[in-house]
């Protein structure tokens, strides 16, 4: 299989070298990251490639080239490819490289390995990284510590090499760091995929993880605000923000300054109708969505007189706010009231029974 | 008449009308109380914050115990009224006093509560801290968060508050 992966790529493949004669793995690693080069704009594909072992490998490659004209597309699609495979074939393929499978296990389980390198190495698209996870956190588990210092020396020694890689797509790279890092709370390892050149030791990976929350909360609050999504810069998002929250406090304290130099009328009865209209509304609305559907329909003068005896009585005998007969009556008498301003006397007798109610 | 109806219509249950029910029961509490027309600008300027106390509680109440922000709201408000009014009665007519003890009592709660505050962007997190109710508590990402609902609820404030000056001015 390795010959035929190495291969059908192209010409531009050098043969495989052999950096570490021992072992199989890395060769094949190799040969795969020399086949990242060839494509750039497809690298993100590639590196989901390397996840894979070189079966599902070839699949993939043969399938890249006709997605090769739709770049952007292309991650996606294959994105979406590798989550199936990586799914589907964990170990119900086994078979051709089945100790490049254990090698890429435990080098997945490695926490730190992240940054370094290994054939999962750097940026991935997410889906495929976190399934892969996923799917290897289930076996072996044990295996992770006594390999991991070997692993380490590995991943050292190929790291080398890997920085010559450039870096991946940086807009599916965030995008697939927030996934993998939701992704990595269900799952007892933190795998937290580090960029290129920036350190892994845990302490900087929380702290990458909390400023990944605080941007993720910050986009928000750049939707809420109007006027803050062209505005790029935390600094400025941040005066905007606050400049939209004073000025929201303000306007509150200025409305309540006009509430406060409103005269209180003799008539406002006016007010205590619009009180009891949305209380009533409110409690009405609470159990039935309809009745205010239908009430806006009602001929509200011509069912006044009735409505409002029939009010009276359940007023006076049921105090329950949520039945649903108070409702249906409460409605319809509030509604009348309100058409009539010049029903003071009703209203008041109207309010002094709501106000028992209360 | 059918403007004034649909104010509340839409959903009982939100944020909008568990507000305004609130607020509006508090604006009729106060004109009840203070039914003589304010002239003086001393009675104008209790009312003011009388209705802004209302205003801001009720929202708080609104919005529950579920965010930090309507918590540390609605204790500052019950210590308010505590402080006050326990001072306004004990000491009678000497206002200055209370005023100075009500600063002292915030200026110490200020300060045992600076706990985490941290140094980001210039001073804007610190800005933002006090402007919103209970922000020193928090660190900043829960800041954030809790400055987006905050901000939502404002919004609904002065929409509500909006429509009831409306109201009061049709007639």
């Amino acid at each position: 299989m390795d010959p035929t992966a190495a291969t059908v790529p192209g010409s531009a493949v050098a043969g495989p070298e052999q950096e570490d004669p021992g072992l199989d793995t890395l060769q094949f690693r190799e040969e795969i990251q020399r086949l990242m080069t060839v494509p750039p704009e497809n690298a993100s594909s590639f590196t989901a490639l390397l996840e894979l072992p070189p079966t599902q490998a070839m699949e993939l490659l043969h399938l890249s080239p006709e997605s090769e004209p739709a770049p952007a597309p292309a991650p996606a699609a294959l994105s979406g490819e590798p989550l199936h495979k990586s799914c589907v074939h964990p170990f119900s393929s086994g078979l051709a490289f089945p100790t490049n499978a254990a090698q890429i296990e435990r080098a997945a389980k490695f926490p730190i390995f992240g940054g370094e390198r290994s054939p999962e190495t750097g940026p991935v698209p997410s889906n495929s990284g976190a399934n892969v996870e996923k799917v290897k956190s289930e076996p072996a588990e044990s295996d992770s510590n006594p390999n991991s210092s070997q692993e380490t020396k590995n991943n050292q020694r190929a790291s080398l090499k890997r920085k010559d890689r450039e870096k991946k797509v940086k807009v599916s790279t965030k995008k697939n760091k927030t996934e993998v890092k939701e992704d990595a709370e269900k799952i007892p390892y933190v795998h937290v995929r580090a960029r290129r050149g920036q350190a892994t030791d845990s302490h900087s990976l929380a702290e990458r993880a909390r400023r990944e929350k605080i941007n993720a909360r910050m986009k928000l609050l750049q939707e809420l605000v109007p006027g803050c999504n062209k505005i790029s810069g935390t600094a400025l998002v941040l005066d905007e923000i606050i400049n939209h929250v004073q000025s929201l406090q303000r306007q509150v304290e200025f409305l309540s300054m006009r509430l406060a130099t409103v005269d209180p009328r003799i008539d406002s009865n006016l007010d205590h109708l619009l009180a009891t209209e949305s209380l009533s509304l409110m409690q009405s609305n609470f159990s039935n969505m309809v009745p205010p559907l239908m009430w806006s329909e009602f001929p509200i003068n011509g069912n006044r007189q009735q409505y409002q005896q029939q009010w009276h009585f359940d007023a006076l005998h049921q105090p329950g706010w949520g039945r649903e007969e108070d409702n249906h009556t409460f409605v319809t008498p509030e509604a009348s009231l309100i058409s009539c301003n010049s029903s003071a006397n009703s209203a008041s007798l109207h309010t002094g029974h709501v106000k028992t109610e209360l | 008449m059918n403007s004034r109806s649909l104010l509340l219509s839409p959903n009982p249950n939100s944020l909008k009308s568990r507000f305004t029910e609130g607020l509006l029961r508090a604006l009729l509490r106060i004109n009840q109380h203070h039914h003589q027309q304010p002239r003086s600008s001393r009675e104008i300027r209790k009312r003011h914050r009388l209705i802004k106390t209302a205003a801001y509680g009720s929202m708080a109440s609104a919005v529950g115990n579920r965010k930090a922000w309507s918590r540390a709201l609605l204790s500052k408000i019950r210590n308010q009224a505590r402080s006050g009014a326990v001072l306004r009665r004990s000491l009678g007519s000497s206002t200055r006093l209370l005023s100075m003890k009500k600063r002292i009592c915030h200026l110490q709660k200020g300060n045992s509560k600076k706990n985490r505050v941290e140094v980001g962007g210039s001073g804007q997190v610190d800005k933002l801290r006090r402007l919103v109710p209970g922000g020193q508590l928090m660190d900043t990402c829960s800041l954030l968060e809790e400055t987006a609902h905050y901000m939502k609820c404002l919004t609904t404030q002065v929409q509500v508050m909006t429509r009831i000056v409306e109201i009061y001015n049709i007639p």
